[in-house]
């Protein structure tokens, strides 16, 4: 009954590009270069990793396991608590230990923006997403755009011998487009500060891709994507293990029709595949006790349909999704000698999951807006591999190969801007159903805490309200100050628990957690940034932020960032800019000793960087130079798995050029 | 496959009855294809759907000729084991009798005094092993095959070797097979299915059964108890005493890594031990064994048995 409600009164919003209209949820990196002003994007440009990309966005953090792949976090909550879709595709990570995060399967090459949404309002393609939504936008030139087009672009750093090279190719008329190109990425170990090596920190990237559009009528688009991406021998100096390869494969096929409609705007359907492999691999460290094979594979299949209107006052959508994914993983240890040892770790488990969203952005009077958005969708679990199932069965015996969720979000808010202010505040309420590690892991170690995991078939869905607020002010007018909070209330929070029961299966961990719903936890994070440009030349920026994160009795939930800082100078110029920035983290005081986290010192780092464009006709060439840890600290964050320590100085430079 | 070659079989015998109900004088016999089986309606040989089911089942299993005989030139005895061979620890033994001529499976007979024989030349010494109370039927639908256990406590080699000797009585036809030899296999590495404990002056065996079965997940895990006889030539029958065996399977390869809600084995009317193994992965398994009289003393400790899957 609810549901009805609830889908009645609500819809989604469809961010809108203007920058008035823009909410605090909603943050977007734009990766592509070009020399549009007052987009984020990283000091490193087009070449810089998509994670160095990710961290340029509000509220936005990553987990580091190794210099490869580091897993998003939003609000202080990991890939569990976020959902990160690819154009709106879903795809899942094929990695038990979380080696994959669904964001190293694409390129920096491959997209035009990340676009986050804060929170509960996700996008239209989300589910799940609690802490937020990320949506990696790809890059397709378009029709009538430059005839041809061709990017080329290479960056070195010296700190680990990173090497990036990068090539595209776009054609464009107004019947038919494509854009195509490839990207490698090859790293040494880098060092830390100090002159310390990291052991086991390199790796290697090749990704290819092609983009194709085709207008079958004037306003009948059909557009295809296909994605390859190889990443090999990459290591996790914060793991025991290395990765042999991560292989990724993402196709999709849509088409649009775009209506001359007073309201209606477009009716895009995407279908949609991708396939991951990730194959573990310790044949190269040493002192291995017992060499084990860990290989992990999904594949999603899906379909999304939205349909898009606008008039003066509405800006709604309505999206229609469903996706099928198959998610397996075993593992084969060798103690010498002895027979092999078998266990099924993820027991292919397949999702289907289908759910209507819809949205709304409503101008209003006085400056004021409304946005409205709210998600219903049902899923389905089976268990398919038998052997997996039964060893799950020795510790939930009544459980079943079966299991079905309802999973639903709801959200509001409302902005006020009159002039020289903007005020905003929202709430929602969503529920996420647990991942297949929290549902149905099987003695999956954890080298954060030393504990193996179990997954609980049991589980009920986690859910979560949040308030969140925010203030702008323009006290002059090249002056921006700037605050915002949100708040997550949980209930049925999950997260494993000691379980003394039960024995651990890796050799020296410390015993086995089950995961639980604990009664409720909350997780507040609050944030203050300024801008000001006091001359045409110069520009300070400046953020600080805080976070807390409290379990059912109080103490401390793990990987909540302490108070974090940032300021930077821009100079600019008509050709040449340059930054220098200062960023750090105070000492993590409140870390999740009982979840075994320990304490991370503060740091402090300096950074420089430098951009210098010429262009020539339509010849746009960008050189890039800058020193990342200019006084080569020796730090970590907290956020670094078992605190691996961050690169020291680092010297890059990298230079692209569109013809 | 499989299945339609027995159906065939189904409907060849069947045809052959409705034939013998005819009274087809051409046709007083059929035969069911590819066994040599003729089905005669003899009453003391099985019905063609009787013998279906043992030609099922004797597929299943691989025939010991050394310990197959032959009963008054009117019946052949062949005795089975799963593989055709035995080896240390608890192994079945399946025997059937088949009518010589129509090669008809017969109805019911016995077989008693399953009696093995160990004879250590080296150390001029002779034991037996322990051994199922009775040969017996699957159950009373089911006469035809007949089946006991012996679990062996030592394998075969160039000095030590076993001889078995039991009586075979087909149709008011008696034959002893006296000291019939075949050997015994030792089991591979990482797998001891047989232990021994004593109390007082009284040695006992734990026979694992059919541990080879096992799989990941909750099994059923079942053994038997046998007391050593004295003197030490006659079989070691299932002993009287009751006893708990708790069992605490472990990996030692993963630091000793153990699964929860294992119920310990504890004696059931037919004689048998039942409890319940979890086993979390495969590989090599010890399962730690602690042997506790009725009372609850703990009287043997330390032995356990080796499963690898």
């Amino acid at each position: 009954m609810w549901t009805a409600v609830v889908l009645a009164i609500a819809t989604i919003i469809q961010p809108a590009d203007t920058a008035t209209d823009r909410s605090l949820q909603l943050d977007e990196v734009v990766v592509v270069s070009g020399s549009i002003q007052g987009v984020k994007r990283s000091v490193k440009g087009q070449v810089a990793s998509i994670e160095e990309h990710l961290l340029e966005l509000n509220h936005t953090d990553v987990v580091r396991r190794g210099s490869y792949a580091w897993e998003p976090v939003v609000n202080n909550m990991q890939s569990e608590r976020v959902s990160t879709t690819i154009d709106g595709m879903k795809i899942f990570y094929a990695c038990t230990d979380k080696m994959d995060p669904v964001t190293s399967y694409v390129e920096s090459g491959n997209l035009q923006s990340i676009s986050l949404n804060s929170g509960l309002n996700g996008n239209p393609q989300s589910t799940g997403n609690i802490g937020g939504s990320l949506d990696l936008k790809l890059r397709k030139v378009g029709f009538d755009n430059d005839a041809f087009r061709l990017n080329v672009s290479a960056g070195h750093e010296w700190n680990g011998h990173l090497q990036v090279y990068g090539a595209d190719v776009a054609l464009s008329s107004h019947r038919f487009y494509t854009n195509f190109g490839a990207f490698y990425r090859h790293a040494g170990n880098y060092e830390a500060g100090g002159g310390q090596t990291v052991q086991f920190s390199k790796f290697g990237k090749v990704n290819a891709f092609t983009n194709l559009g085709y207008r079958l009528a004037e306003n009948h688009i059909l557009e295809g994507t296909f994605i390859y991406d190889r990443a090999t021998d990459v290591g996790y100096p914060a793991l025991n293990m290395d990765v042999y390869k991560a292989e990724g494969i993402i196709s999709s096929l849509s088409y649009r029709w775009q209506f001359s409609h007073p309201f209606l705007n477009s009716w895009e359907t995407k279908v949609y595949y991708n396939h991951i492999t990730h194959v573990m691999d310790d044949t190269t460290r040493p002192d291995v006790e017992i060499h084990m094979d860990m290989p992990g594979k999904s594949w999603t299949t899906g379909l999304y349909s939205i349909l898009r209107a606008s008039n003066g006052h509405h800006n709604a959508s309505v999206n229609y999704d469903i996706y099928y994914n198959r998610l397996f993983a075993d593992m084969t240890m060798y103690p010498g000698g002895a027979a092999p040892m078998y266990m099924v770790t993820w027991p292919d488990v397949g999702t289907l999951n289908t759910g209507l969203a819809l949205a709304d952005q409503i101008s209003l009077a006085h400056h004021q807006s409304v946005g409205l958005s709210a998600k219903l969708a049902i899923q389905s679990q089976q268990l398919n591999n038998y052997e997996g199932y039964q060893a799950l069965k020795v510790f939930f015996s009544g459980m079943t190969d079966a299991y079905h969720q309802v999973i639903g979000r709801v959200a509001a808010h409302y902005a006020w801007s009159p002039e020289n202010w903007k005020l905003t505040i929202g709430t929602g309420w969503g529920s996420r159903a647990p991942t297949v590690t929290e549902a149905y892991g099987y003695y999956l170690n954890n080298t954060f805490d030393q504990y193996d995991y179990i997954g609980n078939p049991r589980l009920k869905n986690e859910s979560a309200i949040e308030v969140n607020g925010g203030i702008q002010w323009h006290p002059l007018p090249l002056l921006n100050l700037q605050w915002d909070a949100n708040a997550f209330f949980f209930s049925n929070y999950i997260i494993g628990e000691f379980e003394t029961r039960l024995s651990s299966m890796t050799v020296g961990a410390e015993g086995v957690k089950v995961y639980y719903n604990q009664d409720h936890a909350k997780i507040i994070n609050t944030s203050l940034s300024a801008d000001w440009q006091p001359l045409e030349w110069l520009k300070w920026t400046g953020q600080i932020s805080y976070a807390l994160g409290h379990d059912a009795q109080g103490d401390n939930l793990p990987l909540i960032s302490p108070w974090a800082f940032q300021s930077r100078l821009d100079f600019l110029f008509n050709r040449f800019s340059a930054q220098i920035s200062v960023k750090g983290n105070a000492r993590q005081a409140h870390f999740g000793h009982k979840y075994g986290e320990k304490e991370t010192s503060g740091y402090t780092i300096l950074n420089l960087s430098a951009q210098y464009n010429i262009s020539v006709q339509k010849t746009l060439l960008t050189l890039r130079a800058g020193v990342e840890n200019l006084l080569d600290k020796t730090y970590s964050t907290y956020s670094d798995w078992n605190n691996i320590p961050q690169k020291g100085r680092n010297v890059y430079v990298n230079l692209s050029v569109s013809l | 496959m499989k299945k339609t070659s027995t159906l065939i079989l189904l409907a060849i015998a069947l045809l052959g009855l409705q034939s013998c109900n005819s009274n087809d004088d051409d046709q007083t016999a059929s035969i069911l294809d590819g066994t040599g089986i003729t089905l005669d309606g003899d009453v003391d040989c099985c019905s063609a759907e009787e013998a279906l089911q043992v030609y099922k089942f004797l597929k299943t299993v691989k025939i010991i000729p050394e310990l197959s005989t032959e009963v008054d030139g009117k019946y052949n005895v062949f005795a089975y084991s799963k593989t055709g061979k035995f080896s240390v620890g608890y192994n079945e033994i399946y025997f059937v009798a088949v009518k010589k001529g129509t090669g008809n499976y017969v109805k019911n007979f016995d077989v008693t005094n399953l009696s093995p024989l160990m004879t250590m030349t080296a150390m001029n010494m002779k034991h037996s092993t322990p051994v199922g109370s009775s040969v017996d039927s699957f159950n009373d639908k089911y006469l035809a095959v007949k089946r006991g256990w012996v679990s062996f406590l030592m394998a075969s080699t160039d000095k030590d070797f076993w001889v078995l000797s039991y009586d075979v009585k087909v149709l008011g036809h008696q034959k002893t097979v006296a000291d019939a030899s075949f050997s015994v296999e030792a089991l591979p590495q990482g797998q001891t299915w047989l232990q021994s404990f004593k109390t007082g002056d009284a040695t006992y065996f734990i026979s694992l059964v059919d541990p080879q079965n096992y799989q990941i997940g909750s099994n059923s895990i079942s053994a038997y108890v046998s007391k050593k006889s004295n003197p030490a030539t006659q079989p070691y029958v299932v002993a009287e005493e009751v006893f708990t065996i708790e069992i605490v399977p472990t990996m030692p390869d993963m630091g000793g890594h153990s699964s929860p809600g294992n119920e310990a084995l504890t004696k059931q009317a037919d004689g048998t031990y039942q409890g319940l193994i979890n086993l979390t992965m495969t590989g090599y398994w010890k399962i730690d064994l602690t042997v506790k009289d009725k009372e609850g003393n703990v009287i043997a400790e330390n032995i356990h048995f080796d499963v690898t899957i």
